[in-house]
């Protein structure tokens, strides 16, 4: 008996797919044939032990370096830059603006101490122990160095977030960066007003700490401005939506 | 009797793939450089081309290098999808190629899908009993399986683990549907061959 000829009805047969008119004459010689018999039985063993092999799982870290390759390459597009649709485009636009109120907010009280005469500062406890004695010139004169270098280095802090900001602008698009200059430029106007009222009182308590809450703000608006443009890039809006709830409980 | 058809294997039902227009949106968001919908591509198809990469290298390691470079030469080629095929297709084909690509640079040999394919007609003889009543174990055979031709290797993947059609073996690995037929035999037969011992 040539069983050779069998053997592709015998694969057909495993794989599926044997017609029923083959089908009929391989059973027919399968039962005359004991080694066609074992063939047919070893290669269904074989394919149901292959069916039940399991889906590996690749490790969580494969997808991390792919998406940082690409990013490095340069083949990832910044949100903004992919936000062709309304809804990211709007989702930004929004996020920008509820920084702008977090600002806004927070300057609120700050401003209109310095406007219109309103500027009152209470008699310092420095002005009170100026009078009259050299002790109190020496601790005058440790506070205004105090004072300067805090104000130093809050502005060289607000040099280096700014040259930051300004290398990565590109990440968002230009009315979101709009805006943040707007929020920006509030800060620095109360700023502005709170070294006028400095001038006028140099030793206004209040008006130093109205300038430090300035500057510390500027600060945080260049940290969050810059933390929020990482996301963007990242296409991240659930982080930069982080950034701007933070920025509201600052 | 073995009748269950190939369609019915799981590994082919999970292979099913979303609505054409979906997936060419999907791939649009990709080529702009969405990186949420990549991530998405790769969510869909990372399971299977890694379990294919692992069983044709042979190591989780290199398996795990490769899956890089299948996913990052996917993005970069995702500008030629037409589809023409589904997604799953032709992202089994570039794992596939890219598999042989590593092995042949492994072995410095050419680089053509079809020089990898078993031509040797003589597949070793087996005895009598064959497999007889001898278990096989899902180890054995993933011993055997990496001791094959590497072309009929990859067909076997493909068919009898993956599930996947002959048409789409022949897809895959650019050849005909009766060669990916021919592949898929002579590598249960060397199989079974390797396994009785002979």
């Amino acid at each position: 008996m040539n069983c050779r000829q069998y053997n592709d009805a015998i694969q057909e047969l495993v794989d599926g797919t044997l017609g029923a008119i083959r089908r009929a004459e391989l059973e027919q010689h399968l039962g005359q044939c004991e080694d066609c018999r074992k063939l047919l039985a070893d290669l269904t063993k074989i394919r149901d032990v292959a069916r039940t092999f399991e889906r590996l799982t690749p490790p969580d870290r494969a997808w991390l370096q792919i998406a940082g390759r690409l990013r490095q390459a340069g083949r990832i597009q910044s949100a903004a830059a992919t936000a062709d649709s309304r809804y990211q485009r709007y989702a930004i636009l929004a996020i920008a603006a509820a920084l702008l109120l977090a600002v806004a907010g927070s300057l609120f009280v700050l401003l209109p101490r310095f406007r219109g005469g309103e500027a009152s500062p209470a008699p310092s406890s420095a002005q009170q122990t100026n009078r009259g004695n050299a002790a109190g010139d020496d601790a005058v004169q440790s506070v205004e160095t105090e004072f300067r270098l805090a104000e130093q280095h809050y502005q060289n802090a607000i040099a280096k977030l700014e040259e930051a900001a300004h290398s990565n602008q590109s990440a968002i698009d230009p009315q979101t960066a709009a805006m943040l200059q707007k929020n920006l430029q509030i800060i620095d106007q109360a700023i502005a007003e709170s070294r006028s009222a400095l001038k006028a009182e140099p030793q206004s308590v209040p008006a130093r700490d109205s300038l430090f809450e300035g500057l510390r703000r500027k600060v945080g608006l260049l940290q969050d401005t810059i933390a929020l443009m990482n996301e963007m890039r990242k296409g991240n809006a659930a982080g930069a939506a982080q950034i701007v709830e933070g920025a509201n409980k600052s | 009797m073995a009748s269950s058809k190939v369609t019915g294997h799981p590994a082919a039902r999970a292979a099913q793939q979303p609505g054409r227009s979906d997936e060419m949106a999907l791939v649009e968001r990709c080529r702009r450089g969405d990186l949420m919908a990549f991530e998405e591509v790769y969510r869909t198809h990372a399971g299977r081309l890694y379990s294919l990469t692992c069983r044709m290298l042979g190591n989780p390691a290199d398996a795990e290098d490769l899956l890089q470079e299948i996913f990052l030469a996917a993005h970069r080629k995702l500008e030629t999808f037409r589809g023409e095929s589904a997604l799953g297709t032709w992202l089994y084909r570039l794992a596939t190629n890219l598999c042989l690509d590593h092995l042949r640079s492994r072995a410095g040999r050419a680089n053509q899908v079809t020089d990898a394919l078993d031509d040797e007609r003589a597949i070793p003889t087996v005895g009598r009993r064959g497999l007889a009543d001898q278990s096989v174990t899902k180890m054995d055979l993933e011993r055997a399986l990496a001791r094959l031709p590497e072309g009929c290797r990859a067909a076997f993947i493909l068919h009898d683990v993956e599930g996947l059609e002959h048409r789409e073996v022949a897809e895959v690995l650019g050849i005909a549907e009766g060669t990916s037929k021919s592949q898929v035999h002579k590598a249960r037969l060397r199989l079974r061959a390797l396994l009785s011992g002979e």
